[in-house]
């Protein structure tokens, strides 16, 4: 039965020569590495994102006066609201996480380099629709969490000069944290974004498959591709195939994430959610020690070191952007870390710097 | 329940009020009593100091509604037209804090402390304070406190008679606490737990041992049928736990078949 099915669709859609073209006859260089099945991790956390998501928000009301009390209900009477909840809740940081693991080996092994500059800028922005997703979901519980880690978020925008008050204000719908925020924040995390995202990651990956994968650089045998002037395939001829080798190695990895993920779920779900998480939003009572996730931590404590918001802030916008451009900064083709050690020991520096910011910004 | 609730209403009708208190709470520093009295120096400034951090004020219990008095306007705030109180004379001490705390008051005017009030017996705030006042233990019986009027032996009976019921809150109270940091709803638990512990807790204002004695078990009893639900909701938790593990180990192993696959077709490649 199966069999006629696929000869059915195959007389019409050619699909057993895609298929072919992609999985079995898709080959993959010999030395390709455990770094680069994260971006199927990936793949995988956001899908069940999606549906952990579309679960909750069966119940999910989103107004100031319902948010707290339905979510205590997804909690607490909804049968395994508690299991969908905290796997969202979880998920969210576990994929931040990865993602910055994601971002670091295509540094490291230098594949954002041409002519893969539009995977790079696509990913960079992924990234950081992923923190805004991240941003808008934590409003939504409406604790006194959420609320307060949101006020303190939008709040840095009013350092800018000039325009500061009004983008405070059009972040929030109104001069403080209220009903208008909750709205938009909700509309964003359920419809804007995710429609973008998706839009993104079928344009990332676009890219990753018509570049063809890269070689990783290391080893003796590597040699740096040769240039080209006109689009070219990155082929690997003697490579292994994507289907069934890669996919193995990638069903692996991505077990082991899962059970990363369940086991934060089950065992520690504190980690993430902190005693203030259980709290309704009370605008009138501000919980001291309020602290951004800690992805945030980072550009929180810079927004406190320099002498004026503003000045942060600007480190902040020059860093994201440098980061952006990377591709277009760092042009010489050399990929291999060992012949880079300008590039290697910035790179060090950088994760230096973020972890000690990091680890400042939660102590201060 | 019922009784209960009737017990405490006086406290259970200014929790309710609380919410709109407790925004007057932030704008604690705008009220004119603590604007004008925590400027003076001496006895007339002091309690703005000492009232600050205690558990008054950490549930917006503000000058004005112990006092009375006008909190909103310089002018009016010492009227009695709005309702100004003064400071209560030893005497008054009991019946001002007993419009909240009305069953500690009712048990307390039943007691010997409370058949001797003005004669030696001592009042609300000789034990409590007035403005310093602090979540309330058993601490507050020891023999400093209890000896300057009286020996101290009866009220070391006492506190052993309610020694074991107060154990029993305060673990149950550490068990609700660690329940609602996983997000657990633990409203209702609470409710009751403060509920019995008020109840429970009046009782030694009547500093009547055999009485303290006669009631324990029911309080003992109270207190367990909430320890048992507290229990099914830790052993729910055990339960989910014991799943959860389970699917951990069943993905490890996936991941490790997975990698052991790759591995032999990465072999089976090369030979
Ligand atoms: C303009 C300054 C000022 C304001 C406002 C003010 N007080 Fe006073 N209060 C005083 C001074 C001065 C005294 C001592 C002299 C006296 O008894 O009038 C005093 C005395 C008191 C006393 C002791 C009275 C007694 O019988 O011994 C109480 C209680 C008191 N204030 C409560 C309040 C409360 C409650 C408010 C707010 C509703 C308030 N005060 C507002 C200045 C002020
Ligand atoms: C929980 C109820 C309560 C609250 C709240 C409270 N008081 Fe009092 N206050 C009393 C009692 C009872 C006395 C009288 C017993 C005493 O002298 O200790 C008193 C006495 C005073 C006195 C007279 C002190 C003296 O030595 O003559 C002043 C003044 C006073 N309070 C001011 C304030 C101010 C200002 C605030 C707000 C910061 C305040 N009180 C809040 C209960 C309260
Ligand atoms: C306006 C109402 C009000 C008045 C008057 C009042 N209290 Fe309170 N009191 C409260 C509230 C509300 C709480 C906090 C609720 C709680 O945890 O029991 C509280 C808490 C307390 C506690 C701690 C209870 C605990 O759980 O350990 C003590 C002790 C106390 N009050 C003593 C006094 C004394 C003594 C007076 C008189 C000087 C007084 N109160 C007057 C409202 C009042
Ligand atoms: C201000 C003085 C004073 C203080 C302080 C005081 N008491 Fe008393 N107490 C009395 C008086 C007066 C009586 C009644 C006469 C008697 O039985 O000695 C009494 C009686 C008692 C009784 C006997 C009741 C009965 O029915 O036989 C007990 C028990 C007692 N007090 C416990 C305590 C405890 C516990 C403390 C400390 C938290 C304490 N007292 C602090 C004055 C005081
Ligand atoms: C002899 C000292 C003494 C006197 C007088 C006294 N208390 Fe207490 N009070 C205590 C002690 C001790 C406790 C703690 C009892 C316990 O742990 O079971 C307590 C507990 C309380 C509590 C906490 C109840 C709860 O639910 O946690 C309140 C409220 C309170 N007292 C108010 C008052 C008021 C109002 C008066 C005056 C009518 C008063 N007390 C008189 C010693 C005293
Ligand atoms: C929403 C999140 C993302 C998803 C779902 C995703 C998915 C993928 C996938 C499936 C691949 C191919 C396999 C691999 O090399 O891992 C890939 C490659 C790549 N990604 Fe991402 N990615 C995401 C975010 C990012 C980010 C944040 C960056 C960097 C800023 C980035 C940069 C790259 C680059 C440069 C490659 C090419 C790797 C190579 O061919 O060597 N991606 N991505």
């Amino acid at each position: 039965m199966p069999k006629r099915i696929v000869d059915w669709l195959d007389l019409r859609l050619g699909i057993r020569d895609i298929l072919e073209q992609n999985l079995t006859k898709y080959l993959l260089p010999r030395n390709i590495n455990i770094w680069y099945t994260l971006g199927a991790v990936l793949l995988t956390l956001f899908a069940l994102q999606f549906a952990t998501g579309i679960l909750l928000l069966i119940y999910y009301q989103p107004s100031p006066q319902e948010a707290f009390s339905s979510v205590q209900r997804i909690m607490n009477e909804i049968p395994y609201g508690w299991l969908l909840r905290n796997l969202h809740a979880v998920g969210s940081n576990l994929i931040v996480a990865v993602l910055l693991l994601h971002m670091l080996s295509a540094l490291f092994m230098g594949s954002y380099k041409r002519p893969r500059e539009l995977t790079w800028v696509s990913g960079f922005l992924l990234l950081n629709l992923s923190l805004g997703l991240c941003l808008t979901g934590y409003l939504l519980p409406w604790s006194q969490l959420s609320f307060w880690a949101t006020t303190i978020a939008t709040d840095a925008a009013g350092a800018i000069p000039l325009l500061g008050a009004d983008l405070v204000g059009f972040l929030r719908g109104g001069t403080a944290v209220g009903e208008d925020t909750l709205g938009r924040f909700f509309a964003l995390h359920v419809m804007g974004f995710p429609l973008l995202f998706g839009l993104l990651v079928a344009f990332h990956l676009f890219c990753v498959r018509r570049t063809g994968v890269s070689k990783p650089p290391f080893g003796p045998d590597y040699t740096p591709p040769k240039e080209h002037d006109r689009f070219h395939h990155e082929h690997h001829p003697g490579g292994i195939p994507f289907f069934p080798h890669y996919m193995a190695k990638e069903a692996g990895v991505i077990s082991f994430f899962l059970a990363l993920l369940v086991a934060i779920t089950f065992f520690a779900p504190g980690l993430f959610i902190p005693p203030t998480a259980n709290i309704p939003a009370d605008p009138f009572v501000t919980p001291p020690g309020i602290k951004p996730e800690w992805y945030f931590l980072w550009a929180y404590q810079v927004l406190k070191i320099f002498p004026s918001e503003l000045m942060g802030l600007a480190v902040q916008v020059v860093a994201m952007t440098l980061l952006a451009l990377l591709p277009f900064i760092d042009r010489s083709p050399e990929r291999r870390p060992a012949r880079r050690p300008l590039f290697v020991a910035l790179f060090i520096c950088g994760i230096a710097i973020f972890v000690g910011l990091s680890i400042w910004g939660y102590f201060s | 329940m019922i009784h209960i609730l009737g017990r405490t209403w006086g406290l259970l009708l200014f929790l309710l009020f609380l919410p709109t208190d407790v925004s007057a709470q932030q704008n604690q520093d705008e009220t004119v009593c603590i604007q004008c009295h925590g400027g003076i120096p001496g006895a007339i400034g002091a309690p703005v100091r000492q009232w600050q951090g205690s558990i008054h004020q950490r549930h917006g219990v503000l000058c004005f509604h112990c006092h009375g008095g006008d909190p909103t306007d310089f002018g009016l705030a010492h009227s009695p037209e709005r309702g100004f109180l003064g400071a209560p004379g030893d005497e008054d001490v009991p019946k001002f804090c007993g419009r909240c705390h009305v069953g500690v008051t009712e048990d307390y005017f039943e007691s010997a402390h409370g058949q001797a009030l003005g004669a030696g017996g001592p009042n609300c705030v000789t034990c409590h304070g007035s403005h310093a006042v602090q979540r309330a233990t058993s601490e507050l019986i020891n023999p400093q406190d209890c000896t300057r009027c009286h020996e101290y032996g009866r009220a070391e009976e006492i506190k052993n008679a309610i020694a074991g019921t107060e154990a029993f809150i305060s673990s149950l109270e550490g068990d609700v606490a660690a329940l609602h940091r996983l997000g657990i709803d633990t409203s209702r638990l609470e409710g009751s737990i403060f509920s019995v512990r008020n109840e429970f807790r009046r009782l030694f204002h009547s500093v009547d041992v055999e009485r303290v004695r006669n009631e324990t078990d029911n309080f003992q009893q109270q207190l367990g049928v909430i320890a048992g639900q507290v229990e099914a909701l830790q052993a729910e938790l055990a339960r989910r736990k014991v799943w959860g593990g389970a699917v951990v180990v069943l993905l490890i192993l996936a991941g490790v078949l997975s990698l052991l696959l790759y591995k032999s077709y990465m072999e089976g490649k090369e030979g």
